[in-house]
């Protein structure tokens, strides 16, 4: 840098200076602090998001002149992800820890009341405890649907083949799709009295035929749903591996004539098998959140309630907003551990090889 | 027919197309058993194909492989006898240099002792058995390069094919590894088809080179015979180096002595199937070039160029407006100059003639 201008000093603590942002924090705290507690809610409100936007021109300014480019570059980024994601987990996080619904005024500080509550009296209802196991149930049969179709799709389309291209455009498009709508297309395709389905069955038992009236069914159909929307992300990730690898190491291969299981399992796999677990992990944690379909198709009946439905229906329909974000808690919780123990055992087998 | 001379490998009319590019074009050529065999030509020329059709990778269209008389035209890679190293290695990267070199004996149900013995005495052999339990790529080019060697040998295949082996290496493991496959070949006495693109390889490890040209062999011998009597100016341009300077003449009426820039010349070589008048190229090897001494009937030349190469200087002039390339000891030509005029004899016994119209030998 020139010497011509020196960014200026930064100001004393006690100075009076639009860049002092130090002190514009401490005030803004300790005003927001006695407005919070001595006004009512409304005022105390906007005098809070006052005190925030002047220390955010504050900080700006002290970033202008003593000339930090790169956090003011970085600084609207941020912004965003405090606002968006960073302060609502917080909020929510705070909001588990009291007693409050979003159609009532009362709020109350209840500590980990509803942590306690939701882990024995809750889990210890029926209802609950299915919902838990069925989230179970469908994370077990969409994600081992999804990898099994993904896979086989993904060998199927590494050949080549005519029409290729256009075939894989085709393959691709549920992905693409907005879930409602393949939610709808399912409810058409699964309808008893003019879906193409019990159509089918009628035509070939001469039967009524309601997919859905019962669990297995309902489960297959949902099932069956997922499967064909995510199975072709699966088939993306693997096609990715298993165009990577080298076509010379199968020619090697077959020189020292290797057969072709052996040559799957030495060549092929270690190339996708991080991809793979790649795709388990993504998949597993989706469908543990599973809710969107089983609203679409079942309503949760026929016992088909998941966790994610559950805690949409305690949130938003019973308005028990805080009982709410300690479920959400849970379920952050078990999906952080889930994937946890997935990337130990993926790591201890790479090391174990 | 003796048993050393029996027949490892025969082509014979082989094309391949890779859609409208002709790869191999009509190529036949046979391989005696426990020959150092090189496939000797520019990239682009069908080297790697010939390689690849022998080994089984890519089918033919037309023509005939046979693999010690028998016909393997169609037969499956596995049954032929045949393996292979590749110019990339192509080493498994995720198995160890054991399990590399383990790899094709475990398909082959071999006891899991015998696994150990064998590949700890390739290990041995090619100075690996420090890197065993590597992984490929922590290991330098010239050790892959081992890798891939050994992996191919430990089955004793009776036939070893060799892609452009050395031109992944720099230039001292070239050396090296050069001295190393003759030590091998000589050690186990299989069959070698080598194909490189370096006239150095070829030379110094043939025992026998086929030159390739669009997807053909024009020639075929030992490194001598390519050397001495080029068929046409292709090979005569390809093996050498310096490349041979080639001279524009015309055939005088007494079908023996040719009218060129430098004046007349006689080369001793007998002319066949030719007509006085006819257009030839004259080939002179730059080391079939010397300075004229006393009494030599000499040709006038100016020095335009010294490149000094250590024991031999390369000395280019110009004489009768043709700029020739000569090879001198070093001792010879430390008094030279560019500039300098300096009378040049040539050994009429070593000019070679071809047709200026198709290269084809006029001898």
């Amino acid at each position: 840098m020139t010497s011509t201008t020196v960014p200026a000093a930064p100001p004393a603590f006690t100075a009076f200076s639009p860049d002092n942002w130090r002190l514009a924090l401490i005030a803004g705290i300790v005003i927001s602090a006695v407005a919070i507690a001595a006004l009512p809610s409304g005022v105390a409100f906007w005098i809070t998001g006052i005190m925030m936007a002047l220390v955010a021109i504050a900080a700006t300014m002290n970033a202008v002149r003593r000339r930090y480019y790169g956090g003011l570059l970085v600084a609207p980024a941020i912004a965003v992800l405090f606002v968006m994601n960073i302060f609502p987990l917080l909020w929510s996080l705070g909001l588990s820890f009291f007693a409050y619904q979003s159609n009532q005024q009362t709020i109350r500080f209840v500590g980990l009341n509803n942590y306690i509550k939701v882990l024995t009296n809750d889990l210890a209802a029926k209802d609950n405890w299915a919902a838990l196991t069925n989230t179970a149930m469908f994370v077990v049969f969409t994600v081992a649907a999804q990898m099994v179709i993904g896979f086989l799709l993904a060998l199927l389309f590494s050949k080549q083949f005519p029409l290729r291209k256009y075939l894989l455009i085709l393959v691709l498009t549920p992905m693409m799709l907005s879930v409602v709508a393949a939610g709808v297309f399912f409810t058409y395709y699964y309808d008893p009295t003019f879906g193409i389905l019990s159509y089918i069955m009628r035509e070939m038992t001469g039967e009524q035929f309601i997919l859905m009236d019962n669990k297995a069914g309902a489960v297959a159909g949902i099932v069956f749903a997922d499967a064909w929307m995510w199975s072709p992300f699966v088939m993306l990730l693997v096609l990715a591996g298993l165009v990577s690898v080298p076509k010379y190491l199968y020619e090697a291969a077959a020189i020292d004539r290797v057969s072709g299981w052996r040559q799957f399992r030495t060549i092929t796999f270690p190339y996708i098998r991080g991809l793979l677990m790649l795709a388990l992990l993504f998949r597993t944690i989706e469908a543990f959140k599973i809710a969107d379909l089983v609203i679409l198709l079942t309503k949760g009946g026929n016992d088909t309630m998941t966790i994610s439905y559950h805690l949409i229906r305690i949130a938003n329909e019973q308005n028990k907003t805080s009982e709410g974000a300690a479920i959400s808690y849970l379920m952050l919780f078990m999906v952080i551990v889930l994937t946890n123990l997935y990337l130990y055992l993926a790591n201890r087998r790479t090391q174990g090889n | 027919m003796t048993g050393s001379d029996k027949l490892a490998l025969r082509l014979s009319g082989i094309s391949k197309s890779y859609g409208s590019v002709r790869a191999l074009n009509n190529l036949s050529f046979e391989v005696a058993e426990g020959r150092f065999f090189v496939l000797f030509g520019p990239s682009s020329v069908g080297k790697t194909t010939t390689l690849r059709t022998i080994a089984g990778l890519v089918p033919t269209d037309s023509g005939r492989v046979e693999i010690f008389g028998k016909d393997v035209t169609t037969a499956p890679i596995a049954g032929r006898g045949v393996s292979m190293v590749f110019q990339s290695f192509a080493l498994y990267p995720h198995l160890t240099v054991y399990e590399n070199f383990a790899y094709p004996l475990r398909e082959e149900k071999v006891g899991r002792e015998d696994i150990d013995k064998r590949v700890k005495e390739t290990a041995a052999m090619l100075k690996l058995t420090h890197r065993l339990e590597r992984k490929p790529n922590t290991l330098s080019g010239g050790e892959q390069q081992r890798v891939a060697l050994g992996r191919s040998l430990i089955r004793r295949p009776k036939i070893l094919l060799l892609d452009e082996p050395l031109t992944n290496l720099d230039a001292k493991l070239r050396h090296d590894m050069r001295a190393e496959l003759k030590r091998l070949h000589r050690q186990f006495g299989m069959t070698i088809v080598y194909a490189t693109p370096d006239e150095l390889e070829a030379l110094s490890m043939g025992e026998e080179i086929a030159v390739m040209r669009d997807g053909a062999v024009v020639q075929r011998g030992t490194p001598d015979e390519l050397y001495e009597q080029p068929l046409d100016t292709y090979v005569a341009g390809k093996i050498g180096s310096p490349h041979m300077n080639m001279i524009k003449a015309t055939l005088g009426v007494d079908m023996a002595t040719f009218d060129t820039p430098l004046g007349k010349l006689q080369p001793t070589r007998k002319v066949k199937s030719a007509n006085s008048g006819d257009a030839a190229l004259l080939g002179i090897r730059p080391s079939d070039l010397r300075v004229a001494g006393q009494g030599d009937a000499f040709i006038r030349s100016t020095i335009h160029l010294i490149e000094p190469l250590g024991d031999v200087t390369v000395i280019s002039v110009e004489a009768g407006g043709e700029s020739l390339r000569m090879v001198l000891p070093e001792a010879s030509a430390t008094s030279m100059k560019p500039g300098d005029a300096v009378p040049i004899a040539i050994d009429a016994s070593k000019i070679h003639i071809f047709r200026a119209a198709s290269g084809q030998a006029m001898t």
